[in-house]
């Protein structure tokens, strides 16, 4: 049997999401056995591979850069999951949205800096007007809530698709847990 | 009332038969038989408004949807209280709440103890299917003991009534329409300047919600004590 | 001029690319680090009611949540103006520890050891934690099992393992409980052990990284953190010190606002993370570094028996302080068994299991800052109340930022000196990677970007049979 190709995104969130991952202990072993881990921030990859068949999302999205890749990823994966309340509602990164841009990047870079007192413009992407929820750009096919998802909801929406079943996490998880 | 004057009727909620008196709501003869029904803005104690539309219910021979809080009973009706209908129609009900103010769950005083929030997961909703409108609105905590924070207001009016009916002291209104509505205190001045407040915190521990709660809390610690409310209205009721 | 883009730098805590400069002849001329994202934490608290801060701030990072909590809650101890019960300040340190241990394994294990195990130029389809579990399955589980016991610990005291609400103003919400502290005293030898083995195999393993060793971010900096009264290791409460390359303190005892005299911040036109400067040198001579490698740099003592028997044998490897940051890792694996230990000594404590664990008060100070050692460093809270306790304004100074500079400079050493020729090859970039990965940045607002190398896609239909049976497409 090959293994289910598996990748793991991080948008705008803080990665306590792929923590709660990692919680899964020592089942993750056992796990290793039947995914192939194949992007994210815990492998080498650097490019998006081209077809993957389970990819879990987490954060919102809110810069353009997150925009071209949720995208990009989209079209390459099978079932995409929006995982924990960032990807799933926009969560605290959406605070942001009662402000503008100039506001937020003020604060940070000119009004709490010593010395070059301007937002950064090389480079770096350049951030949405309002942060959003996954699904408002791309389909979803499977939302996991929570802040962070328990590491058991994971395991348990892993399993079911290893399985070959659609997970139901709809009295289990709630917004904020 | 005396008894005689009370007629009874019998009707069918979920294909069971139930006997009610003729001035009981569909919600009361429901939760006297141990039906659910869902609600937000109804609690026990306070006058029904029918503001939220959650415990919607479909009347046969009715096209209309009716709100089981404020519609009385009638002899022969048929009342279905769970249908796939209505619970599409409470998921985007609660949906719309959730989009239309900023209710952030996870960092919020009354996580975990939120009739939204338990709401949602009631009804199984995992996400919310409209776009977020995530308005900027204000928090007031002017007052020595409380906050208000607009965000996470439902304007289920649960405040305005519990000031007005059980205290008397009726500080809380609602000013605006629509999407401009807010819960205001007194003629919309800050709540810590109110002349009428009492400082009670009736209104604190009714709202379902994060949005009144005690100064200094921290988040998911702000569990609402509601059992004062029945036991208030009761020795009310039995005064001269 | 040529640019190389690393992108994105995988296997660290954060979303960050790398741009290498390299000139006609093939030698890299500079080096950026950029970070990608920013959240706006700094603006979103503006307006809301400053007894959210600790559990909001805490969702600035999903790694070491309990820093953010620690720091924002001392803050707000310092805007109540109240000294928290004793036995809160023993638990909160209980959890700050178990973080440190945690994190650390993180960072080592998940993050570092494939480098560290299967070699820096190793296939980078297989170095990930998956290969180290295939190549060395003692070292992956004892990994998993490390950060398991770091964060059950917290899920023990505060009831969820990431971004718990327990630690709170004035003190913590719940005590401990005598069932709770003894299911964590049954965990502690099997991590003592651990921390043991690993120290031992990393020892020896240093010395096939002479070449790592040497140019890994080794030159001269300062150092930043936090020390006790008696100049003792303080990862929970102490004054911040500073110390020069050669080891002499040069500030001690900065205490509260006045961390603004001595630590500055400056924006950076292509990056999403401000560098921070010692003030008094200016910017960007005042260049200094945070987190495992400086503590143990600026402190006397570790403060446990077994850690400081290794804190000696660390001390032995350079005459003043110990430069290369390729040595983090090895710092880092002396607080893990340090942390460890104190656990265990507090546990015993008569205090600990104590009712009285929050002190209340409402706000009696417009201004608090907040300190503490988190994994990555020195991270500091910083915030302004209105008469009603919202929020005016807030500023605050993260691990990452103080080492910056530093990770900047490093970048570039290690470039330097693996980057040749106009020909790329992996482990030269893995390198440029791994010295990055070395101080640990937990950067916590990041993005993945797909890359700016040609991708040649083709688009095939699902091949997973197992999967098919969703009927999804």
């Amino acid at each position: 049997m090959s293994k289910v190709k598996v990748a793991t995104v991080w948008l705008d969130g803080c990665s306590g999401c792929h923590m709660s991952l990692l919680d899964i202990d020592e089942r993750l072993i056992a796990l290793a056995e039947k995914i192939d881990l194949l992007y994210g921030p815990l492998v080498d990859a650097k490019v998006f591979p081209e077809w993957v068949d389970v990819t879990l999302v987490e954060g919102a999205v809110s810069s353009e850069e997150d925009l071209a890749k949720i995208r990009k990823i989209r079209a390459h994966t099978k079932i995409l999951i929006s995982l924990g309340d960032c990807a799933v509602t926009g969560n605290v990164p959406s605070m942001r949205d009662v402000f503008t841009v100039d506001e937020v990047l003020n604060r940070t870079y000119v009004e709490n800096s010593d010395l070059k007192q301007l937002a950064p413009e090389s480079v770096v992407p350049k951030l949405l007007n309002k942060v959003r929820p996954v699904h408002e750009f791309v389909n979803v096919d499977i939302f996991v809530p929570g802040c962070p998802p328990s590491a058991d909801n994971i395991f348990y929406v892993l399993s079911e698709l290893l399985e070959g079943r659609m997970p139901d996490l709809a009295m289990t998880a709630r917004f904020g847990a | 009332m005396s008894p005689a004057s009370v007629e009874i009727k019998t009707l069918k909620i979920d294909g069971r038969d139930v006997g009610a008196r003729e001035d009981q709501t569909i919600l009361e003869v429901a939760l006297e038989n141990g039906i659910y029904i869902p609600t937000l803005c109804h609690l026990e104690g306070l006058t029904e408004i029918g503001a939220c539309r959650i415990c919607l219910v479909e009347v046969k021979g009715t096209p209309k949807l009716l709100p089981a809080c404020v519609t009385r009973v009638q002899e022969g009706m048929e009342v279905m209280v769970n249908s796939e209908r209505l619970q599409n129609y409470r998921k985007v009900i609660v949906e719309l709440l959730f989009s239309e103010r900023n209710h952030i769950c996870s960092v919020c005083v009354s996580n975990g103890h939120c009739d939204l929030q338990s709401m949602a997961q009631k009804l199984g909703i995992t996400h919310i299917s409209v776009p977020y409108r995530h308005p900027h609105m204000p928090v007031d905590a002017s007052h020595e003991r409380y906050i208000n924070d607009h965000n996470r207001c439902i304007l289920c009016t649960r405040c305005v009534r519990v000031c007005h009916e059980i205290e008397g002291a009726h500080t809380w209104d609602v000013t605006g329409r629509g999407s401009q509505a807010k819960v205001i205190t007194d003629l919309n001045t800050a709540w810590g300047e109110s002349d009428t407040c009492t400082s009670c915190g009736k209104c604190v521990q009714v709202c379902p919600t994060g949005a009144l709660s005690e100064k200094g809390k921290s988040v998911s610690e702000m569990s609402k004590r509601r059992q004062f409310l029945p036991y208030l209205t009761l020795m009310r009721e039995g005064r001269p | 001029m040529q640019k190389i883009t690393i992108e994105p730098v995988t296997r660290i805590e954060g979303h960050a690319k790398i741009t290498l400069h390299v000139d006609d002849s093939g030698n890299v001329q500079d080096a950026r680090f950029h970070v990608t994202q920013v959240r706006g934490f700094e603006k979103i608290c503006e307006g809301r009611p400053f007894t959210e801060m600790p559990a909001l701030m805490a969702r600035i990072c999903g790694i070491c949540p309990v820093s953010h909590l620690i720091a924002s809650a001392k803050a707000c101890d310092a805007i109540l103006a109240v000294r928290i019960p004793e036995t809160a300040q023993k638990l909160r340190r209980i959890m700050n520890l178990a973080q440190i241990v945690q994190s650390h394994a993180l960072s080592f294990f998940h993050l570092s050891s494939p480098d560290l195990l299967l070699g820096m130029e190793s296939d980078p389809a297989k170095r990930n934690i998956l290969g180290v579990l295939a190549a060395n399955p003692q070292m992956a589980r004892d990994g998993i099992r490390l950060r398991q016991f770091g964060q059950q610990i917290i899920e023990c005291l505060g009831g969820k393992r990431i971004h718990p609400g327990w630690i709170v103003p004035g003190g913590v919400s719940e005590p401990l409980t005598q069932e709770r502290r003894d299911q964590i005293m049954a965990m502690l030898p099997e991590a003592l052990a651990i921390s043991h083995r690993t120290l031992t195999w990393f020892k020896s393993q240093i010395e096939s990284f002479r070449k790592e060793i040497r140019t890994f971010a080794n030159f001269p900096t300062l150092f930043m953190g936090l020390a006790n009264e008696e100049g003792e290791l303080a990862l929970y409460k102490g004054w911040i010190r500073f110390i020069d390359a050669e080891g002499n303190i040069i500030a001690d005892h900065i205490n509260g606002p006045e961390y603004q005299n001595y630590i500055g911040e400056c924006g950076e036109p292509d990056s999403y993370l401000k560098s921070t400067y010692y003030k008094p040198m200016g910017y960007p001579e005042g260049i200094y570094r945070v987190g495992p490698l400086a503590r143990l740099n600026l402190c006397k003592r570790i403060g446990t028996p077994r850690a400081d028997e290794e804190f000696a044998e660390f001390r032995e490897l350079e005459r003043h302080t110990v430069l290369s940051s390729f040595y983090y890792h090895y710092a880092r694996l002396i607080e893990i068994l340090f942390a460890v230990e104190r656990i265990d000594q507090l546990l015993h404590d008569p205090e600990i299991l104590s009712k009285h664990v929050r002190a209340f008060a409402g706000p009696n100070n417009y201004e608090g800052v907040g300190g503490s050692e988190a994994p990555r460093g020195t991270l500091i809270h910083h915030y302004k109340i209105d008469e009603n306790g919202l929020i005016t304004s807030a500023n605050l100074v993260i691990a990452t930022g103080h080492n910056n500079l530093a990770i900047n400079k490093g970048v570039l050493q290690v470039a330097k000196h693996f980057v040749k020729g106009a020909k790329l090859q992996e482990g030269m970039l893995n390198r440029v990677e791994a010295v990055v990965r070395a101080f640990d940045p937990c950067l916590s607002c990041s993005t993945h970007a797909l890359g700016q190398m040609a991708m040649h896609i083709e688009l095939r239909g699902p091949d997973g049979a197992l999967l098919d049976a969703l009927g999804r497409n």
